[in-house]
């Protein structure tokens, strides 16, 4: 049983199927792509060649890169809609750049940061997090910067003499830092600390499956998202939020895609780590 | 004996007096008639002298159980029994035994005679010189133990080179040479001990080498064997100046069969330098053939074990490019091992490898949209200002990179630091309240000892 379904009360809803949809891509494409990028990045770990041949070589993993990569655009694009659509719809529409539920950052997001810190050293109460804490809009925005700088510099690796029309050679060279090195830091912040923040910390451990399942306990909420859950309370829309448990089937699909993404992400992450390591 | 007896039979015939004179008529008729057919055969009076020698000879070698001595202490069959059709069929049909053997010329018996010098350099006499002065020379470091003509060429059956039978016959040299340098009691009695691992590797790595399976499994005598490398008779080790593989001569030796890439090599950056002893900033000496096709592990240009090395060897001067080459695609692919991306000698040409600056050059700014549009067929001028050595590192060279370079990699220290950072002290947070039985998020700071006292 995941964390999110431990504890009292009823299940309240957190992700829509559009965020869990596009949660499931971004968890397929992106194995996808570490897994055929990084026998290229770190060719000259021992592993990497055995790794390529399982792969079908670099034409096949070439192939399956671009898949993934035609995933990344389809679920970015996907986002971008959704975004759109909520902004049309919502009567608040401030709501979604400013405020307790928006993703971007604001200054009680600084005053968490500290408030963490004063934490992790006794100094003070652990913050209480909104609908999103920090570390959840860096996850966010990481991964929208990542797809907008890696998704870039790739379609001009993928493309070079069409981009070449009108684009200077030297930029090729750019690219292939930018795609390498902003690739390595995805890889490596979502394989150790988005795990860690997010499935593998003691209190959550061995995952959560909100995300999955795009539900959770009351007592969960209270736990992860306070401010939410109280503010939710405080204008009696609780009941709105109010879902059934989650399926045997939903609870099957979460939990193996959940610990799939988690083993092979933890396999990937150390191939690297020894590699930059050798 | 037989003879006298014989002749005693014909004095003898009295009764049949006229019946014998017209056996004789006849008989010498015959004899002249067989003479001026032999002679009609035999062009010289020297050539029937020689023939008339071996003749002499086979009366007692041409026996196959002629022996000498006492059976068992026999130096072996073939030094007493010559067949008579082994010399036929050799180059040295029209020699007497004596020219090759003139300790014996004094007739026989000479069953006291030592040694059976035989002093092929009499006639052969630079192949004899060159022998003499090879590695395989009897006072070579092999001590006397070093192979002498009749090895390689045989005794009395010697063949051309040309004739298939022959040891020296392309396809059989190979096999010539490994008997004793592939052989391991061989090796281990009579080479060096720094000679010992080439040894036991040449032969067996010859054969898998292009000039090797084209010799065995094509059957192309025109490919090259030990010989056509290391020479027949003059055999040298690579430091000697005069040696076939010495580096100075090695493009001269591979030359001999790749006339068109030598002709090539030597116009190119690696030809010109090899002339004027010119050196790398580095001291790295020009380049020659075997340095990167390796001399007895020649595996074709397809092969990744050879595109591989061939890179690796590029690399062993030209540092810079080599760990460059290596952050790019193409470095990336080629270092997996397979043949899909360029390699050094894709843009750089295999043999005429020239100096950017020289419009000969296939790295010519001018060429370049032609060098890389063999892969990426449309390129264009801009396409190809690609860096592929750009060094992210090289701040004056490739501004650029570096500051890309400089940027991604503060990104990534910083992110890292900070949230592990962060990590690492949740973590430690975690434990200390877990090991104090306390909730995690507990919304109180944990409570001191101090602060017990204060309020208890």
């Amino acid at each position: 049983m995941a964390v999110s379904d431990q504890g009292q009360g009823p299940y309240l809803t957190r992700f829509g199927p559009i965020e869990r949809t596009i949660h499931a891509l971004v968890i397929i494409s992106f194995l996808g792509l570490v897994a055929t990028g990084i026998p290229l990045r770190f060719a000259y770990a021992p592993w990497a060649a055995p790794f390529m041949r399982f792969l079908g070589g670099p034409g096949s993993a070439g192939f399956i890169h671009r898949v993934c990569a035609a995933i990344t655009f389809g679920y970015f694009f996907i986002h971008l809609a959704a975004v759109t659509r909520q902004l049309i719809r919502a009567d608040d529409k401030m709501s979604i750049f400013w405020g307790p539920r928006s993703m971007v950052p604001q200054p009680k997001d600084i005053r968490d940061v500290v408030g963490m810190f004063k934490w992790f050293l006794g100094l003070g109460p652990h913050p209480k997090f909104d609908r999103f804490s920090y570390m959840e809009k860096f996850d966010y925005w990481a991964v929208f910067w990542g797809v907008a700088i890696i998704g870039g510099s790739g379609l001009l690796l993928w493309f070079p003499t069409f981009f070449a029309r009108f684009l200077p050679g030297w930029l090729f060279n750019v690219a292939t830092i930018v795609h390498g090195d902003e690739a390595l830091l995805a890889l490596g912040f979502i394989f150790t600390i988005h795990f860690f923040n997010v499935h593998l910390r003691p209190e959550k451990f061995p995952i959560d499956l909100v995300i999955f399942t795009g539900r959770a306990t009351a007592a969960y909420f209270e736990e992860e998202h306070p401010l939410e859950y109280e503010r939710n309370q405080r204008e009696d829309r609780l009941g709105q939020l109010q879902a059934t448990a989650p399926s045997r089937a939903t609870y099957l699909w979460s939990m193996t895609l959940g610990f799939a993404a988690l083993a092979v992400g933890v396999v990937l992450v150390l191939l690297v780590i020894y590699a930059l390591l050798s | 004996m037989r003879r006298s007896r014989a002749q005693g039979g014909w004095g003898s015939s009295v009764v049949g007096a006229r019946h014998t004179l017209t056996r004789e008529v006849i008989g010498t008729t015959l004899w002249l008639l067989g003479v001026a057919i032999l002679g009609l055969a035999m062009p010289t009076p020297a050539a029937a002298q020689q023939r008339a020698g071996v003749v002499e000879c086979q009366k007692c070698h041409g026996n196959r159980d002629f022996l000498v001595g006492k059976a068992g202490t026999v130096r072996g069959d073939s030094a007493l029994f010559v067949p008579d059709t082994l010399l036929h069929d050799s180059k040295h049909a029209g020699l007497s035994c004596t020219s090759c053997h003139p300790a014996f010329a004094g007739g026989y018996p000479h069953r006291d005679a030592k040694v059976i010098a035989v002093p092929c350099q009499s006639c052969h006499q630079k192949e004899g010189d060159d022998w003499a002065r090879s590695i395989h020379a009897p006072d070579a470091v092999t001590n006397g133990k070093a192979p002498t003509c009749t090895t390689c060429h045989g005794t009395h059956h010697i063949l051309g080179a040309d004739d298939p039978r022959s040891p020296t016959y392309p396809l059989n040299v190979a096999s010539l040479c490994g008997g004793c340098h592939a052989n391991p009691s061989i090796i281990g009695t009579y080479f060096g001990a720094a000679d010992q691992a080439q040894a036991r590797t040449a032969v067996s790595s010859y054969y898998k080498t292009v000039h090797g399976t084209a010799m065995t499994k094509a059957g192309l005598v025109v490919s090259a064997t030990c010989s056509d490398c290391h020479s027949a008779h003059l055999i040298l080790p690579p430091d000697s100046a005069q040696s076939t593989i010495n580096r100075a001569n090695i493009t001269g030796t591979c030359g001999k069969c790749h006339a068109g890439v030598v002709e090539t090599f030597n116009q190119s950056s690696h030809g010109q330098a090899l002339r004027t002893g010119a050196k790398t900033p580095t001291g790295h000496a020009a380049p020659v053939c075997i340095d990167c096709h390796s001399s007895h592990q020649i595996v074709p240009a397809s092969d990744p074990v050879w595109f591989r090395g061939v890179v690796k060897e590029c690399g062993s001067c030209h540092e810079k490019e080599y760990d460059t080459y290596f952050e790019t695609y193409h470095g990336q692919v080629t270092e997996l091992g397979f043949g899909l991306t360029a390699k050094c000698s894709d843009c750089h040409t295999p043999h005429n490898m020239l100096p950017s600056t020289d419009p000969k050059s296939s790295v010519y700014p001018t060429n370049l949209v032609k060098t890389c549009g063999q892969c990426h067929p449309t390129a264009n001028a801009n396409f190809v200002q690609y860096q592929p050595h750009g060094d992210p590192r090289n701040r004056q060279a490739y501004p650029r990179l570096f500051w890309t370079w400089l940027f991604m990699t503060a990104l990534l220290v910083s992110v890292f630091l900070f949230f592990g950072l962060h990590t690492l002290m949740w973590l430690g947070r975690i434990t200390v309240d877990r090991l104090r039985g306390r909730a995690t998020h507990d919304a109180e700071p944990p409570v001191t000892n101090e602060e017990k006292e204060k309020h208890p």
